[in-house]
């Protein structure tokens, strides 16, 4: 022992002295990679933004740089319209999503509706339905002229028209898809809130109305401005919705602008780099704002405890409150499946007369087949399916690793690293695509027009919520287990290995499918990203719908919503039992 | 196979937190030595810098200076340059939270340090046995540890810290999670553990109760500094401050002023009347304020023949509570507390009673300190 003990007092100095810069040469390789990653596509765009040089033709010139050029674009009064038209679009819609989100919270945690479980996990499948195929499934609904309610509507002889290729057709639209952000917010805060001290307000001698006005409406507040800002932000980075209803009508939000200046012959980058600055700008303040509010009211109501609050007792009018649900979920959930499939088995969609809507030789397989006949529809199928596996893969590694530094570690600079990982939360998806077009379409032989560039700019854009989600799932495990481990002789890799993976493992797998999930069906960055030989599904939905056959498009509506619905109960089942992940931020 | 365990001159101080402008020193010059075999603890409240000692030991805290020394290699020394990280310490820890992996089996939790050391399979299974054996866990090798009670997963983790033979088991507040009636059964079986393996030990407890049960030597410490380190009889006999003196539970503090002094013994003045022979600690000179501190189980009250210490008091209230009543007597216009074992009431509220503070049990300390 004595002699052990003395070889150790030799050796043990200069092994820990080689490895004190292990730490250090860690963290910069984060930081590195994230540069990648973040940084330099964040730089590159902003660099587009003030030159006027063709980065495909000319390569990257910085002679010109020039506030100048940016002004020139942001002066532009079709800028200024786009910008008008989002800020319309998205704000109506977030007050339409607050209505509905806020009631329905009240009417789930507060209330004695019945089916109240139902409601509550049917009105949350608005936010599995990527909103190009809401938007898709809309238009078949309610174009003025074709649109099925408008058709069914003349036949039966009813005065009722709707024409949702206008500006309240797309605040409708954004409203009710993006409520369930708001319900996510304001359910947890009112399941959360302590009913003592609702209980408290009305043995001091306030009325329900006074209670709910003074204790319960201040305590959520920060909870209703949050869930706002979240859609609001959300919407605003939106392709699908304003391409399928506003592009009709001419109505350019930033999105469709942005896509339109890079879809022009010859593409005008520069210009799409500006106003993409430009939604960024605004997504960041809200997002910013929205950390302000979260942080500068804590939530004093949610402690560690479980309360069951005590729901009110609505007597005959739960019955009107049910309906209520009834009809959110009709127009949410089985009109638009409806809509999809009878346009998506249906030969033709005009309809005679209201029989011939029930005809079944009026229905059958041939646009799926015809959709399959195309040979993009699998290739992207495919190429969808192998994006989704590297980004969960690629990403799940760099947010554990992340996670893990950020969380757990001693290691220098991570502070540095924690910022530049949620960078991403301030930027929509489609800016994220033209800055890595930015980025990448000058370097010969680089990543664009590869599958990886796509799968790169979705681990990028999802990082954020990756990152908190198996953080969280990380914090969750007692720091003296891994302490435990240390003493018991293991290293920092070893540990990981055989301790917090494991116990950490339901919320890796967790955040992992989630990833999947979101890669597959991501239009926003794609959009700038794919080419002939990487077509992605979201792209090529969009291709089907611009290319004007209803039929093929509905049926690979429907297509894409089986295979999400398929991953969806998959990862149910795998991570049934880990937490949560974090609502995410989708487009 | 256990170690001598020397701490020298060990300081940890944290950055300063926002707002205040000095630096916290959570341990503050703390030396003491631990004897192969010897089972130490260090007692105190909470913020005392005892935990932070531990972990300092354990190579989980880096100290800011001073020196860790476990059977004669350095382990601490961060002025030298000498941070050992735990992993290669061949330390064994307890962990307050019991730190048992709950994804693994009883048997897989006690042979994670084997298997993290290389020990041939063979070696594995019969130390992972004798360690079970030790804890009177043998019967539940494969059961998964989330099916255990609080006491068990405590045994687990103590199993899992002796099985690799360490030169030092460290533990950290182990029975602070587990209810009251196990606490004080497995106080005793701890004790007995570790002695019949013969490890050398440093035990971390807010509890008196529990370092004097435990502890072959007891440390209190205060502030980050270690006020007294002695065996627990002398603690409770000679408390080096007043501190000390309240942790042993001498919660009847007098303050009066230092008449004279003889040696070790002194007289204090307390009140207009009062004149109270005590022992003193230190070197506290006449006409300095002395605060008297003495347990109230000290005070006795009609004591049966007249000596010195001896004052007329009056009962102020009766706290009977069965197999002992505490009385509030009032002497010297000052209030203390006397305790009277026995399951008799002697005494009524508002009678007159004598008073006696015998000398060797009043202890006297400078109120300075």
């Amino acid at each position: 022992m004595d002699a052990q003990a003395q070889s150790l007092a030799v050796a043990v100095p200069n092994r820990h002295a080689e490895r004190r810069w292990l730490p250090a040469a860690w963290s910069g390789l984060l930081i590195a990679v994230l540069s990648f990653l973040v940084l330099y596509p964040t730089a590159m765009l902003l660099i587009g933004a003030l030159t006027t040089t063709n980065p495909v033709v000319e390569g990257y010139h910085f002679a010109d740089l020039s506030i100048g050029n940016f002004l020139t674009v942001v002066t532009n009064p079709n800028v200024g319209s786009a910008l008008a038209n989002s800020l319309i679009a998205c704000g109506g819609g977030t007050i339409v999503a607050v209505t509905i989100g806020l009631s329905f919270a009240w009417v789930v945690v507060r209330t004695n509706t019945p089916c109240k479980g139902l409601i509550a996990s049917a009105g949350m499948l608005p936010l599995f339905v990527p909103p190009l195929v809401a938007g898709v499934a809309w238009s078949i609904l309610g174009s003025p002229k074709t649109g099925l309610l408008n058709m069914l509507a003349a036949k039966a002889g009813i005065p009722f028209h709707i024409d949702l290729y206008t500006m309240p057709g797309m605040i409708f639209v954004f409203g009710i898809y993006y409520a369930p952000y708001v319900y996510m917010f304001t359910a947890a805060a009112l399941r959360n809130m302590d009913p003592s001290l609702e209980e408290a307000a009305e043995i001091s001698g306030a009325s329900a109305a006074r209670t709910i006005a003074t204790v319960t409406f201040p305590l959520i507040l920060p909870a209703i401005i949050s869930g706002m800002l979240l859609s609001f932000v959300v919407m605003l980075g939106i392709y699908g919705v304003p391409a399928v209803l506003g592009s009709p009508a001419n109505l350019s939000l930033l999105t469709t602008y942005i896509f339109a200046l890079t879809a022009w012959s010859p593409p005008l980058y520069n210009t799409a780099a500006a106003v993409a600055v430009i939604l960024m700008v605004v997504t960041g303040f809200m997002v910013w704002l929205q950390q302000k509010v979260l942080s500068g009211r804590s939530y004093t109501t949610v402690a560690g405890k479980a309360f069951r609050p005590r729901p009110l007792n609505l007597g005959a009018w739960r019955f009107l409150t049910l309906a209520m649900a009834m009809v959110y979920l009709l127009v949410v959930v089985v009109l638009p499946s409806i809509a999809l499939f009878i346009a998506a088995f249906r030969k033709f969609l005009f309809i005679r007369d209201i029989p011939s809507l029930f005809d079944a030789k009026q229905y059958g397989w041939q646009h799926f087949i015809k959709m399959f006949d195309n040979p993009l529809t699998i290739t992207s199928i495919i190429n969808s399916m192998k994006v989704g596996v590297i980004t969960a893969v690629v990403g799940g590694i760099l947010a554990f690793a992340i996670g893990y530094t950020v969380t757990r570690s001693r290691a220098p600079g991570r502070r540095t690293i924690d910022v530049i990982t949620t960078i991403p939360v301030a930027i929509p998806g489609l800016v994220i695509g033209v800055a890595y077009l930015w980025a990448w379409i000058g370097v010969p032989f680089g990543l664009y027009g590869t599958l990886w560039i796509l799968a790169l700019a979705f681990v990028a854009r999802f990082m954020p919520d990756t990152v908190k989600a198996l953080s969280t799932s990380l914090m969750q495990i007692h720091r003296e287990l891994e302490e435990a481990a240390w003493i018991c002789g293991r290293g920092t890799l070893g540990t990981i290995g055989s301790i917090v993976l494991p116990l950490a493992r339901p919320g890796v797998v967790a955040a992992m499918t989630l990833l999947f999930i979101l890669a597959i069906r991501e239009l926003g960055s794609s959009l700038f990203l794919y080419s002939s030989g990487t077509m992605v599904m979201a792209v090529q939905l969009l291709g089907y719908y611009e290319g004007g056959n209803i039929g093929i498009t509905a049926a690979f509506s429907l297509v894409q919503m089986v295979l999400l619905g398929v991953l969806i109960t998959v990862t149910n089942r795998l991570s049934r039992g880990a937490n949560r992940a974090s609502p995410i931020r989708t487009g | 196979m256990s170690s001598e365990l020397r701490v020298e001159h060990l300081r940890k101080i944290f950055p300063p937190i926002k707002g205040s402008p000095v630096a916290k020193a959570a341990i503050d010059d703390v030396s003491f030595t631990i004897a192969a075999g010897e089972i130490v603890v260090l007692l105190g409240p909470s913020g005392c810098g005892k935990t932070t000692t531990l972990r300092c030991v354990a190579g989980l805290e880096h100290p800011t200076s001073g020196r860790i020394v476990i059977g004669g290699t350095m382990y601490t020394d961060p002025q030298a340059g000498v941070l050992v990280p735990p992993r290669s310490r061949n330390l064994g820890m307890v962990f307050q939270s019991y730190a048992v992996w709950p994804h693994m089996t009883v048997r897989q939790n006690v042979g994670y340090p084997l298997k993290a050391r290389g020990v041939p399979r063979r070696d594995q299974a019969k130390a992972i046995e004798e360690a079970l054996g030790l804890v009177e866990l043998s019967d539940y090798a494969d059961r998964p540890v989330t099916q255990l009670s609080g006491g068990q997963m405590q045994r687990v983790a103590l199993a899992r810290s002796m099985v690799y033979q360490p030169q030092i088991l460290l533990l950290d507040e182990p029975l602070s999670n587990l209810d009251a009636q196990l606490r004080l059964r497995l106080r005793d079986d701890l004790r007995r553990i570790i002695k019949r393996v013969g490890l050398t030990a440093l035990y971390v407890t807010h509890d008196q109760q529990e370092a004097v049960v435990l502890g072959d030597r007891i440390g209190v410490m205060r502030d980050g500094k270690l006020l007294q380190l002695a065996a627990p009889d002398e603690l409770y006999n000679d408390p080096a401050d007043l501190f000390v003196a309240g942790f042993t539970g001498a919660s009847n503090v007098i303050a009066g002023r230092l008449v004279s002094r003889d040696g070790m013994q002194g007289v204090v003045s307390v009140g207009s009347r009062g004149s109270l022979t005590v022992r003193l600690a230190g070197d506290t000179a006449p006409g300095a304020a002395v605060n008297v501190a003495l347990r109230p189980d000290n005070v006795l009250l009609e004591p049966s023949n007249a000596g010195p210490n001896q004052f007329p008091g009056r009962v102020v209230s009766r706290n009977y509570q069965g197999t002992q009543t505490v009385y509030e007597v009032s002497v010297f216009g000052q209030t203390i507390e006397a305790l009277e074992v026995g399951s008799s009431i002697r005494h009524a509220v508002d009678a007159a009673v004598t008073v006696a503070l015998p000398a060797e049990v009043c202890w006297g300390y400078g109120a300075g300190m």
